[in-house]
């Protein structure tokens, strides 16, 4: 736009005290059907008790906010807070919530109810309400507290009555505990209604049921083992994926009890064949991983050594007098665990090992899957230790280098074998439309829209 | 790396927060950047991490012979690792490290050129005799690759690239004078500039007021006026700006229809006040025509006798309207927004057309329609992500499309302009 010789703006410039990624807009309307495996009988984000699937975290993204939210590259972004700041130390944080937001039931968002929410998930936390913010007292420096609230475990909900209700863009509209949800957009969410009217979520399905409901056109949204990721494309189907986001790892139940103890599990390291488990049993759906991280989330995680070395696993094996016939649990109903597992027992065969498999819970080393629940390598960290449980790692600082040996000392302890890194996938119909796949596996369900599917 | 406020101290704010002196360093020299269209780290950006990374490794090596081995596992370029490589090898050098051949030296470092979400991660490995490697290593944020423009035709598509931002920009406009001015409309304020000393200097900042809740896919528009500086129209909302200085701005909740085309086409249609497109009523009307289907842009082309509208409608389709008919051309593929821009080449007035997502780029293309069939008249002029808002300039010379840049994730505003020839 052009206008010439405009008086007022020059004027103003002395005497101001002012001192959709496709081409085709979206389209408003229509019912999104999505099905996914799991089947949470709570949508409160603050029970501990069930796993943290990415099906249930995006799930609860659409009901529930954080206070902070990450980024594409992991930084802290507003979200129900609009600022927030730090004293001295990164002990004591002061969030100042939005104005002007409501939760699904209509009652405004106040510091109080925020304090209360966040106490509710943390209760070794102090967290109170100072006027129009929300502050949080630690007892020890938490330089990285904008990320952790970032979790969604950390959520803002409303508990009242048995009832919970959130601030995100789709109100509950029918909740069938562990079989199916129904969503429906809200007119007055403060980040922009969404373009979908509804979305209609049906839960408990497995891969193949959903397999079946895709192809016969019943849902348009759904996941794809990482293992059927190159079957399904070949096979035609639209599948989207993340970037490497679930760790495979071994867990020993306990430190070594003897250096031979830990020669033996360095044996077992060196043994395996992660390239053959990735290229073979999960087809290419993820990474070998010598790592709790994945490298994209690091950029050091090519130090941590994944590649097979049989001779030295030999030779280690060479110098342990008397080895330990271990157990290797998995979960009998995961079926890539399982061709994992059995792979495992191969390689270590060839090492000179004696393992073999079991599905019951007393197994000397297990199968774990535990997905990266932060796009933040330090919390991600963190949360991976705690998942397995491990010694909470303590990074003292936000340097790489003190990420980089955190991480190596957990896998120094030798508690740990990482497996695999996988990726989340799902299969997208033609009518769902500005799709995109976080690299975390998360859904941006807000921006899509359905559009008219092409012959 | 994790950790915005490394340094957080109490009442500072955070780094990322919106406050009105980072917008100057935002842009910063944009003019210089677009002429350069270098990339945005220059060599002297990796002296620093050069200098950090030679400390460190002879931190661990001590002076003496050193063997370096170097390996790329990041997006750098080949050329960009040559030029570290030669300046790290300097850097080693100034710290008393002898670079030598593998079999001369007792210590050899394999430096990484990796990175993750953040930063580039330079990962050096130092391997003195049997002993296992210590690492030593830093971490430079990586910044995004400058924008590479390339289009070409019968008539061509010049993009001028106006204003980058975090924020949404939902139109530009651009008032010339001594000193130029510029106008952009965000989502919640309306930003001013100066320039001056070829860079944009900003001036002010004038919130849009407002209690409505926004629709997804916001868009608005920016009308320069005589009697004001401009009218700013959004959702459900319309802000004027004061006839006085200082400038201020009044936003109020209204319905009042949105100017189409340009000021001169005299046509102004309805906004659906929750919704990203126009309702389809027309104010006055194109002749006795006060109606159209739901549309997302229209864009006028002046006849001898009459005005010729096109309207993108929310059905995809595309309809022309004289006054008398309402005609739909064949399939024709065209995307949601079109804008319509004098030349005075050609027939003199073409349509621009964004594309319709199924090329690997986004697009805007010029079609000009000498009967009722549109003819493309140029080559697609490439962005780098979608284009979320497309308008005529006020004077109808050109037009503001503003897209987002699928790398960076930031808006980027052009005025289009169209060229005569190739």
């Amino acid at each position: 736009m052009r206008l010439t010789g405009f008086p007022l703006l020059a004027a103003c410039s002395l005497l101001c005290a002012f001192s959709a990624s496709a081409a085709r807009r979206p389209h408003y309307g229509g019912t999104l059907h999505v099905e996914m495996r799991a089947a949470p009988t709570s949508l409160d984000p603050a029970d501990s008790d069930r796993p943290d699937w990415f099906g249930f975290r995006n799930l609860s993204s659409l009901i529930f906010e954080t206070l902070v939210s990450l980024d594409e590259q992991g930084k802290p972004v507003p979200a129900l807070a609009t600022s927030w700041q730090a004293e001295p130390g990164n002990q004591r944080w002061q969030f100042l919530v939005r104005h002007g937001i409501s939760f699904q039931d209509g009652t405004p968002v106040t510091a109080d109810v925020v304090a209360a929410s966040l106490r509710r998930t943390n209760p070794t936390w102090k967290v109170f309400s100072e006027g129009e913010a929300v502050v949080v007292e630690r007892d020890s420096a938490a330089g990285n507290l904008p990320a952790e609230l970032a979790l969604w475990r950390n959520s803002i909900a409303k508990r009242d009555n048995g009832k919970i209700a959130g601030t995100g863009p789709f109100a509950v509209s029918q909740w069938d505990p562990g079989k199916k949800l129904l969503l429906t957009a809200r007119d007055d969410y403060w980040n922009g209604r969404t373009f979908l009217d509804t979305i209609e979520i049906e839960m408990n399905r497995n891969f193949r049921e959903q397999m079946i409901s895709f192809d016969l056109g019943k849902a348009q949204l759904i996941e794809v083992a990482a293992d059927q990721i190159h079957r399904a494309r070949a096979e035609g189907r639209h599948v989207e994926s993340s970037a490497p986001v679930e760790l495979i790892t071994l867990v020993f139940g306990h430190d070594p009890q003897s250096p031979d103890d830990g020669r033996q599990r360095q044996a077992l390291a060196l043994s395996i064949d992660r390239e053959l488990l990735n290229t073979v049993v999960v087809q290419g759906g993820g990474e070998p991983a010598g790592g709790l991280l994945p490298n994209w989330m690091t950029g050091y995680s090519f130090l941590f050594p994944a590649s097979i070395n049989l001779e030295l696993a030999r030779q280690v094996r060479s110098e342990i007098p008397h080895t330990t016939s271990w157990t290797l649990g998995y979960d009998p109903a995961d079926f890539t665990a399982r061709a994992i597992a059995e792979r495992i027992v191969l390689n270590a065969r060839d090492a000179g090992l004696r393992m073999q498999t079991t599905s019951t819970n007393s197994a000397d080393v297990r199968i774990v899957r535990i997905p990266l629940i932060s796009l933040d390598p330090q919390i991600a960290l963190a949360e991976v230790a705690a998942g397995l449980g491990l010694a909470q790692p303590k990074v003292t600082s936000t340097s790489i280098d003190d990420l980089y040996a955190v991480e190596n000392r957990l896998l120094q302890s030798q508690r740990v074998i990482p497996l695999l890194h996988l990726r989340a996938a799902y299969a997208v119909s033609n009518t769902v439309k500005n799709w995109t796949t976080a690299r975390d596996g998360n859904w941006r369900l807000p921006d899509v829209w359905l559009g008219a599917e092409k012959p | 790396m994790p950790g915005a406020n490394h340094n957080a101290v109490y009442n500072s704010p955070i780094p990322h927060m919106r406050v009105s002196s980072s917008r100057s360093t935002r842009v910063g020299c944009l003019f210089a950047l677009m002429l350069m269209r270098a990339p945005i780290l220059l060599a002297s950006d990796w002296l620093i991490p050069e200098q950090q990374l030679a400390r460190k490794i002879v931190g661990a090596t001590g002076p003496g012979a050193v063997a370096l081995d170097v390996m790329n596992r990041s997006s750098l370029s080949h050329a960009e690792v040559e030029e570290i490589r030669r300046g790290l090898s300097a850097e080693l050098g100034a710290v008393g490290v002898r670079l030598v051949n593998a079999d001369q030296a007792a210590v050899t470092v394999r430096v990484t050129f990796s990175e993750n979400l953040q930063n580039y991660v330079w990962v050096a490995e130092v391997r003195q005799g049997n002993n296992e490697a210590s690492v030593v290593m830093v971490a430079i944020p990586r910044s995004s690759p400058a924008n590479v423009e390339h289009s070409t035709a019968a008539l061509t598509i010049h993009k001028t690239l106006l204003w980058m931002d975090e924020d949404r920009m939902l139109d530009v406009a651009f008032v010339t004078g001594s000193p130029q001015h510029m106008i952009v409309l965000e989502t919640g304020s309306v930003e001013l500039f100066k320039l001056q000393d070829g860079r944009w200097q900003h001036e002010g900042s004038l919130p849009v007021m407002h209690s409505h809740t926004r629709p997804r896919d916001l868009r608005g528009r920016l009308i320069l006026r005589k009697d004001r500086l401009f009218d700013a129209y959004l959702p459900g909302v319309f802000c004027r700006s004061s006839t006085t200085a200082p400038l201020a701005l009044t936003c109020y909740e209204s319905d009042d229809p949105w100017p189409l085309g340009t000021e001169q086409s005299g046509l102004s249609a309805f906004f659906s006040p929750s919704r990203n497109f126009f309702t389809g009523v027309l104010s006055p009307g194109i002749e006795k025509q006060t109606t159209v289907k739901a549309f997302y842009t229209a864009a006028m082309l002046p006849r001898d006798k009459y005005k010729l509208w096109i309207f993108a409608t929310v059905d995809g389709q595309v309809h022309l309207l004289d006054g008398i008919s309402d005609q739909t051309p064949a399939k024709l593929n065209w995307g949601s927004d079109i804008a319509s821009v004098r030349s005075g080449c050609g027939l003199g007035w073409q349509v621009l057309v964004t594309g319709n997502g199924e090329s690997a780029a986004e697009t805007v293309r010029a079609f000009e329609i000498a009967d009722r069939e549109p003819v493309a008249v140029s080559q697609p002029a490439e962005f780098n992500g979608s284009v979320t808002a497309l308008w005529s300039d006020s004077d109808g010379t050109g037009a503001i499309a503003v897209s987002q840049n699928s790398e960076t994730g930031r808006y980027e505003a052009y005025r289009l302009s169209i060229a005569c020839g190739l």
